[in-house]
């Protein structure tokens, strides 16, 4: 039996038994170290920095786009209660004796009435008196401006609105009730058509994050054809390879998203201190904070696109993969 | 049976087949050199072997498995039996030489913890000991050479093939490796060495493969050098 004693050097000095006995030695921490942060796939190669910024961007988009869609719901939705809970009554007559009369009729039906939250009358004198900034001090008193009476109504008061118009045109038929029906239909609506293009635009740039993953993984994987072949060659599987390439793009995903939803953050919360400081909050955009209602959702979009990304780079290096031997 | 063609032909893209009619048989324990002017498709021939080539026709059996017709996912526990020393050594520049060696395990989905000493030893045994956390750029070519065999070995295959593995190291290395290769044949492992160095071949008294033209002629060991090395 031969033996390979007789060369010098570090391959001859250990013999080829020693390599398959266990001979373990102090656990090495920093190798441990040294294997855990090393990803197969080089950094760069899969479009690192600027597939973050593309990213970014996106989830930014994507986040704005979001924020839009809930917050013309909230804005909607507060206009639309306060609509639907309050009806305007136009109290008309010939003269000022005969309007008086009939607001205090009807007042007496309001109180009565089940469904009737509160009401405030403004009188015929007081409703002249907001018309007079427009026609001059003393003119709107000869116009016998109807009075109004400003009902708000409980839910059942609503449902039963056409009872209670019955018994105040009972009074007089110049009384004219108002529910906003028609304000509130085209205010609705035209949330709703708000909404459907905040949610396309959203959907849109989920769509676009999908491509951009797709591409960047093929380009990664070009990039990578050496180590994709290495991989292959040493005998890893498709799910390996993919594994691998789905690590990268999760984290890239989930950095280029946290920074995107993060400046949208920021974007919106200068919008909502831009809003408030003009006193426009209340009137138009009601639901402008950044609370939980906000800030939840939003949060869902960094793990929606890290998904998303993950996912099409995964299903693209697969079917890259199989056409291979 | 280890290895086996039956006419194997190898054509790239549209042009004349590289390997013709090629017929060979590797049993198990058995060492080969592969002989043969550049250009006459050695690397060819080992590709195929080790799976980074289809062939065109004729078919190829691996550890006793079809590979011209077995399906994609019974491919890479083939290739896992396999060490394969590359020619341009083919590591990964942005590892380290223990991560380059460890990747076979790694690929395999073994726990690092018990491959952690097999590969640092490994390391140590080729004289990289204290070169570990060495990039492939900062190694010189017989140092790069030493982790490719290194990496080809730690996950002790069944077949090791070596394209111009002293190539790019001086005749004293040269000769160490290929005396490792004899140990590691001596251990079970099939061996396949193609080469140019006709010294080293005579000197080992293997029996040699030659390729010329694509076509594959088989000689018995040669006398004259035998016992010369061992």
């Amino acid at each position: 039996m031969s033996s390979v004693s007789g060369i010098d050097g570090a391959i001859a000095e250990t013999r080829i038994e020693d390599l398959v006995a266990d001979k373990r030695r102090a656990p090495m921490r920093n190798l441990f170290q040294r294997l855990n942060r090393s990803p197969l796939l080089p950094e760069a190669g899969a479009g690192g920095a600027p597939l973050t910024a593309v990213i970014a961007v996106i989830s930014s988009l994507a986040s704005l786009a979001l924020a839009a869609f809930l917050l013309i719901a909230t804005a909607a939705n507060s206009w639309t209660t306060e609509l639907k809970s309050s009806v305007t009554v136009q109290v008309k007559g010939v003269d000022a004796a005969e309007i008086e009369a009939r607001t205090a009729a009807a007042a007496k039906i309001l109180a009565a009435a089940p469904g009737v939250l509160e009401f405030e009358v403004i009188s015929s004198g007081d409703a002249a008196k907001l018309l007079e900034p427009w026609l001059g001090k003393g003119n709107a008193q000869s116009l016998n401006v109807p009075a109004l009476i400003e009902l708000r109504l409980s839910e059942d008061g609503r449902r039963n609105i056409g009872g209670l118009s019955e018994s105040l045109r009972s009074i007089a038929p110049g009384l004219a009730i108002d529910d906003h029906a028609g304000w509130n239909d085209r205010l609705a609506a035209a949330a709703r058509s708000g909404q459907a293009l905040a949610f396309s635009v959203f959907a849109l740039i989920m769509g676009a994050a999908c491509a951009i993953s797709i591409f960047a993984a093929r380009a990664g994987l070009s990039a990578n054809a050496e180590v994709v072949s290495l991989l292959h060659l040493v005998g890893a599987t498709d799910a390996f390879i993919a594994n691998e390439v789905q690590r990268r793009f999760t984290v890239i995903g989930l950095r280029g998203s946290i920074i995107g939803v993060a400046t949208a953050l920021f974007l919106l919360s200068l919008f909502a201190l831009a809003t408030r400081a003009r006193g426009a909050e209340g009137f138009l955009l009601p639901g402008l904070t950044i609370g939980p209602g906000l800030a939840i959702p939003l949060l869902a979009v960094p793990i929606a696109i890290c998904f998303v990304t993950a996912v099409a780079a995964r299903l693209t290096v697969m079917r890259t993969l199989q056409e291979t031997y | 049976m280890i290895v086996s063609f039956e006419q194997v032909g190898l054509a790239y893209e549209e042009g004349a087949e590289s390997l013709r009619d090629v017929t060979f048989a590797l049993r198990e324990g058995e060492f080969r050199f592969l002989t043969g002017p550049s250009g006459a498709g050695k690397t060819s021939f080992l590709k195929l072997i080790y799976l980074a080539l289809k062939p065109t026709r004729g078919r190829v059996t691996l550890f006793g498995e079809d590979v011209t017709t077995a399906a994609r996912e019974a491919l890479p526990p083939l290739r896992r039996r396999i060490g394969v020393v590359f020619q341009e050594f083919r590591l990964l520049d942005h590892l380290t030489a223990f991560e380059n060696v460890a990747l076979p395990m790694k690929v395999a989905g073994v726990n690092q913890h018990q491959y952690r000493e097999d590969v640092r030893e490994l390391l140590n045994w080729v004289g990289l000991g204290s070169r570990l956390d060495a990039l492939p750029q900062t190694l010189s070519g017989g140092e790069k050479q030493r982790v490719a065999l290194a990496r080809a070995l730690v996950s002790k295959p069944d077949l090791i093939l070596a394209d111009e593995p002293t190539g790019n190291v001086d005749p004293q290395m040269g000769e160490k490796i290929m005396k490792l290769f004899v140990e590691l044949n001596k251990l079970g492992a099939a061996v396949i060495v193609a080469t140019h160095d006709l010294q080293l071949v005579d000197a080992l008294g293997k029996s040699i493969m030659r390729l010329e033209a694509g076509r594959l002629h088989e000689e018995a060991a040669p006398m004259r050098g035998r016992g010369k090395l061992r």
